[in-house]
């Protein structure tokens, strides 16, 4: 292997960390200065203060987060919990930067050194130190019952306590992967939880977190509400702003509209897309969103029925008409995807992929040429199973159906609930299911374990030697470019071989009331309240 | 009337148990596991398997189904799968309290208005009022009632703000707020019930004001009202009642709606959302309860006849 300059790497992900500082305090000033200048009486404003109530839409499991697997989740925990690292955003590029820990070093290759931030305590009065941090990644790694998350953590060899403060991770092979496995998509393997909490509530922790973060838990009553506290002794300065907050549990998406346009909550989490035009509409209301780390997909199955022809798969990608599919199914606001790097992972993502002749789009002309191929040349019937489910329910099975006709391929739509669709996708028992990957934040979270073969996620059964060894390989090597090389080639063979035909990528919103201020979009669909003020 | 009372009991015993085992039965049967459900998409199967087995769902449907319902009458609820909730506290203290009000509001609605709409139409029979009601009552009866909760929010909650659009606050907590959330859940709730004893009243008062007696307390020169309201009414008592009772189950069904419609953490959604996540302990507490709800209620309109109709009390 050539020699990898990573402290160079290193020193290019932290760059971003003291402007941005600068600039929260910037921001902290005026929002003072405003209040100063306004009718309030300047000298009656605590130091935090405003109740927020935010609607939270989908499926709170648990806001244990080393067990969740929902983001909706994490939007939560993430303000009661802090990791070792965290992710930034400054608007173009997304970074990650250390966060209970005060550095974050490479001492070589596989051995990672964080020093932590020095009295940093847990809500409960216990001090957040190197063993607390040893405890919460070997809670993850090898902890029971088994976390979900153990896979992100499994090249981790030991875990060394240098003094209370500092630590050492040793890896077994270099894993660029690290700040993603600490940080990424749903499930926070990097997160630190109180021992003295996991031990005190065990199983139930979940019901009872007790982290570092900005706030604090109060209560959570099912399908009603979760209530959070500020943190008066968090450690960023002059953090949080907010004195109480709640996440409003709720079900039905537009009465969360009506009772924000109402004035009875105060944001959302997420808004669907089909209520992003009434957002718009409404003057009082501010709509966050982009194109998030994500692509839907529209999944064949490789393993049994007709698709086990590939050339019939390269039929239906290409027969795809995606200008359509994000008119009619996506409301006219995702943006078409080529191949599945998504435009957050600034180093991965090329600007140009559109003429760039990489992956797959409409062309009929090319389907019809994939069909002329295929073993079987009569009419095709294949089923199609689809659920009340994700961020557009059946639209995008119904918006795809005719295209395939147009190849001959009958699509018989089946329209079953939600946990059975789970189930039979997971069994593979299907012709054809759309799905999407989401909050991905780096391309081998976003295509390694989706679509390696056996992997557990891969519910095409898909197969090829050649994608995993790139993944594998692409997985140590620290350099951007490198790994990027490697990347395009595994997704090129993907998108070659069309387990999937890929249709878009998607952006997710969050909406806040105009007397919300303060609020830093992440497009990894966090809603941090750390630096949010009510006006 | 003991043997009656005893003969009650074992009735409700039977009822309770077909009810949960059958529940229980569907459950697994459909297919959906709760296990992947809680796992979300990013898992291994090793921490399936070791769910799985914690959760005890390795174990045969009659074990799992006799395991439950021991700890059940014992008091035991147990806890659901995902969120580690204890089902009794989630079920009996917090969901059950706002069903019952929102059932409370809106049977009390149903009856505030059912029945002065009912009784005017019966006394202005084929009037323009009576057609007029009579309209009303129909296009209740056929409005789905999660449209109109739709419609009320927008209405009476966006464009005037008169209302809060969702949330429950116990009345019986903070009394002025919780009536004042619950007007528009209730109204919802209740639209189906208001045209349907509308109608009834109408129809039974015409019946009952061609009666005898009726005739007999005009003769004596008793005030209208009265002839109307204590000798008509009295005697329509009890066929409404009975047809509430009976009604209950409907009620029951449409809280599901309401609730979600308007956000109240009732049994409803308590119900939905732990169907779709196979939370068998979850979903067996709230049919149980429902199932005794509607018992107690239909026991409740029983003990009531010989209160309404005085013939009935000294039967022995």
């Amino acid at each position: 292997m050539t020699e990898t300059d990573h402290k160079k790497i290193l020193a290019e992900r932290l760059s971003a960390r003291f402007g941005r500082r600068a600039i929260l305090k910037g921001m902290g000033a005026g929002i003072v200065a405003a209040t100063a200048g306004g009718s309030f009486p300047s000298i009656a404003r605590a130091q935090q203060s405003g109740h927020l109530k935010i609607a939270s839409i989908k499926v709170i499991d648990t806001l244990d987060p080393h067990f969740t697997g929902f983001l909706s989740a994490i939007q939560i925990i993430n303000n009661i919990h802090n990791g070792l690292l965290k992710i930034v955003y400054d608007g173009e590029n997304v970074t990650f930067e250390p966060d209970l820990a005060e550095t974050w070093d490479l001492e070589d290759d596989k051995t990672h050194v964080f020093k932590l931030r020095e009295g940093v305590r847990f809500h409960d009065g216990t001090p957040c130190d190197a063993e607390a941090v040893k405890f919460s990644l070997l809670r993850v790694k090898e902890g029971e019952p088994k976390s979900p998350h153990a896979w992100k953590l499994a090249l981790l060899d030991e875990i060394e306590i240098v003094d209370p403060l500092t630590l050492k991770l040793h890896f077994s092979q270099p894993y660029a992967f690290l700040p993603v496995a600490l940080n990424g998509s749903t499930g926070r393997a990097g997160t630190i939880v109180s021992p003295a909490a996991v031990e005190k509530y065990g199983t139930d922790y979940g019901r009872n977190p007790v982290g570092t973060g900005p706030f604090k838990f109060v209560s959570w009553r099912e399908n009603d509400a979760i209530e959070l506290e500020a943190n008066t002794e968090y450690f960023e300065p002059d953090m949080p702003k907010l004195e109480k907050v709640t996440f409003v549990l709720m079900n039905e998406a537009s009465t969360a509209l009506a009772a924000l346009m109402s004035g009875q909550i105060d944001g959302m989490t997420d808004c669907p897309m089909q209520l992003v035009d009434q957002v718009e509409a409404f003057p009082k209301a501010n709509l966050y969103g982009e194109i998030e780390g994500n692509y839907t997909f529209l999944g064949m199955n490789c393993k049994k029925g007709p698709f086990t022809d590939m050339n019939l798969r390269k039929a239906v990608a290409w027969a795809l008409d995606r200008e359509t599919l994000v008119k009619q199914a996506y409301f006219g606001r995702a943006q078409q995807a080529y191949t599945p790097i998504s435009p957050p992972m600034t180093a991965f993502f090329d600007p140009d992929i559109a003429t760039s002749g990489r992956g797959q789009w409409f062309d009929l002309e090319k389907a019809k040429e994939f069909r002329a191929k295929a073993e079987e040349q009569g009419e095709i019937e294949v089923t199609y199973m689809m659920a009340e489910r994700g961020p557009v329910g059946t639209r995008v099975a119904q918006t795809i159906a005719p295209m395939l006709a147009e190849i001959g391929i009958k699509v018989n739509l089946e329209l079953i609930e939600p946990a059975t669709w789970v189930k039979r996708r997971n069994e593979g028992d299907f012709d054809l299911y759309d799905f999407e990957w989401v909050a991905d934040l780096d391309p081998d979270e976003t295509i390694y374990p989706e679509f390696k073969s056996d992997g557990a996620w891969n519910f095409c059964g898909w197969e090829n030697a050649e994608f995993d060894e790139l993944c594998k390989q692409a997985q140590v090597i620290l350099d951007s470019e490198e790994r990027k090389e490697l990347y395009y080639k595994a997704e090129d063979l993907l998108m070659e071989e069309a387990p999937i035909g890929i249709m878009a990528h998607m952006p997710i919103y969050k909406v806040f009331s105009d007397k919300v201020q303060g609020f830093q979009y992440i497009p990894a669909d966090l809603v941090n309240l750390h630096t949010v003020s009510l006006a | 009337m003991l043997v009656q009372a005893l003969g009650k009991i074992g009735q409700t015993l039977v009822v309770l148990f077909i009810v949960s085992i059958a529940t229980f039965g569907l459950l697994k049967l459909a297919p959906g596991d709760p296990v992947q459900i809680m796992l979300g998409s990013e898992y291994s199967q090793e921490a399936y398997e070791s769910l799985t087995a914690e959760m005890g769902l390795d174990r045969s449907f009659l074990v799992q189904y006799a395991d439950w319902a021991i700890n059940f009458v014992q008091g035991d609820w147990g806890t659901s799968f995902v969120a580690r909730t204890d089902i009794f506290t989630y079920g009996f203290k917090e969901a059950l309290p706002v069903t019952l009000t929102l059932a409370f509001f809106s049977l009390s609605f149903a009856i505030l208005i059912g029945v002065p709409l009912g009784v005017l139409s019966a006394v202005k029979k084929d009037t323009a009022f009576d057609a007029g009601s009579a309209v009303f009552a129909l296009t209740g009866t056929a409005f789905p009632s999660f449209l109109l909760g739709i419609l009320l929010i927008w209405f009476f909650g966006v464009r005037l703000g008169w209302f809060p659009v969702m949330g429950y606050v116990s009345p019986w907590e903070e009394f002025w707020t919780g009536i004042y959330h619950m007007i528009l859940p209730g109204l919802t709730l209740s639209t189906y019930f208001i045209a349907m004893i509308t109608r009834l009243t109408r129809a039974s008062l015409i019946e009952v004001l061609e009666e005898p007696y009726i005739a007999a307390a005009r003769a004596r020169g008793e005030p209208s009202w009265r002839v109307i309201w204590v000798h008509g009414v009295r005697n329509i008592a009890m066929p409404l009642v009975t047809i509430l009772g009976l009604q209950l189950g409907t009620l029951l069904q449409g809280t599901v709606l309401t609730e979600t419609v308007f956000n109240l953490p009732g049994i409803g959604q308590m119900l939905t959302s732990a169907v779709l996540g196979r939370e068998y302990g979850v979903v067996q507490a709230g049919v149980i309860m429902t199932a005794l709800l509607f018992i107690g209620v239909n026991l409740l309109v029983d003990l009531s006849y010989p209160i309404l109709d005085p013939r009935l009390r000294d039967r022995k």
